[in-house]
């Protein structure tokens, strides 16, 4: 097999809220349909195992350009990552991933939140990230800014009870992820406020 | 969460992706323990359970243990499966880092080792010793979640 075949070029990898993913350039061979092949090395391969590679049977001889990689990144260490082409006979070498990746480099975006007041009750509905996330929630009643209260949220239900609302009141809610595998937050959402139902007076 | 756990030895705080762990040796656990011939050997139960080790110990035995696999189990554990393979070093990744913390604590002094746990410890040796390198390596792996479960 000779390497007439170029290599892959410009991998990247694509990091949003813990899931990875590696992509590359298409190699353009004309009239012929290329596949690609990708194999990680965890820091354990390279320091105890021979710089040994492991070979990601999901993107074997794939005509994609795109692999999702975060099965295997499931360490908080430094990965070198791999792609090489095959067409028919031809073989190309390998392109390999210009620096290495470590997963606690992942970008961590604000959760989608829904705040819900449902009578006096003060809900939020927050988006099921996947078991490595937690949500720390701030809220709230209008008006008294300084007196923030927090509620951290460890599990993903459907629906989270804040708080017990004064009728007529407007509350507000913020929110952001925590990820403790990687001991990183997110930026916060938008604040979202709600109202009581009700009419002030009556608590007078 | 279902993601890290935070193990305190005393003053040794070491947060771990317990669930990353497991669910990776729950993934081969049968496909292991299926290559480990000899059933009625133990590596790490025999002839004392780790339980019966003193909590004072159990910063020094859990350090001792993370490099016993990490320098001598998982190298050897290689197999002809590509999924094995793949969560083999997903396990060994993620030993590496815990590894690392428990090394930190123990150049702190928050990590000390007593006669009980080097005791245990070097019998946990002449069980492996006593195998071929292989058979060892395996049934090491395989017992795995015994090492886990202790922990926990």
């Amino acid at each position: 097999e000779d390497a007439l075949l170029p290599a892959p070029q410009n991998i990247t990898i694509l990091s949003t809220n813990m899931k990875h993913f590696l992509t590359w350039s298409p190699v353009i061979v004309q009239g012929e349909t290329v596949r690609y092949s990708v194999e990680f090395q965890g820091e354990y391969e390279r320091e105890y195992a021979n710089e040994s590679w492991i070979p990601i049977s999901e993107c074997s001889l794939i005509t994609g350009t795109v692999c999702n990689i975060t099965e295997d990144i499931s360490a908080t260490v430094a990965y070198n990552l791999r792609v090489r082409a095959d067409v028919g006979a031809q073989r190309s070498e390998w392109g390999t991933l210009k620096g290495l990746f470590n997963r606690i480099t992942t970008s961590l975006t604000p959760p989608l939140m829904k705040v819900i007041a449902d009578g006096y009750h003060l809900l939020v509905e927050l988006e099921d990230m996947g078991p490595a996330f937690q949500f720390r929630v701030l809220y709230w009643k209008k008006g008294q800014e300084r007196r923030v209260l927090q509620k951290v949220v460890k599990e993903v239900r459907s629906v989270v009870h804040l708080d017990t609302m004064e009728a007529g009141a407007d509350y507000c809610v913020k929110a952001q992820t925590y990820v403790e595998a990687i001991n990183r937050s997110s930026s916060f959402s938008q604040t979202q406020c709600v109202r009581a139902h009700g009419d002030k007076s009556m608590w007078l | 969460t279902a993601g890290n756990k935070i193990f305190h030895f005393g003053a040794c705080r070491v947060s771990t992706s317990m669930t990353e762990i497991r669910a990776g040796f729950t993934a081969i656990k049968a496909n292991i323990q299926a290559r480990d011939p000899i059933r009625s050997l133990s590596i790490l139960s025999y002839p004392h359970s780790l339980h019966k080790v003193k909590s004072s110990d159990r910063c020094c035995i859990t350090h001792h243990l993370f490099n016993f696999y990490v320098d001598k189990v998982f190298k050897h554990c290689r197999t002809e499966d590509s999924f094995v393979n793949r969560k083999i070093s997903s396990i060994a990744n993620s030993f590496l880092s815990v590894r690392r913390k428990l090394g930190q604590c123990h150049e702190q002094n928050q990590c000390m080792c007593g006669q009980e746990s080097t005791e245990k410890f070097k019998q946990i040796l002449a069980n492996y010793e006593g195998l071929n390198v292989t058979s060892a390596a395996m049934k090491s792996l395989g017992e795995l979640d015994i090492l886990l479960d202790w922990m926990e």
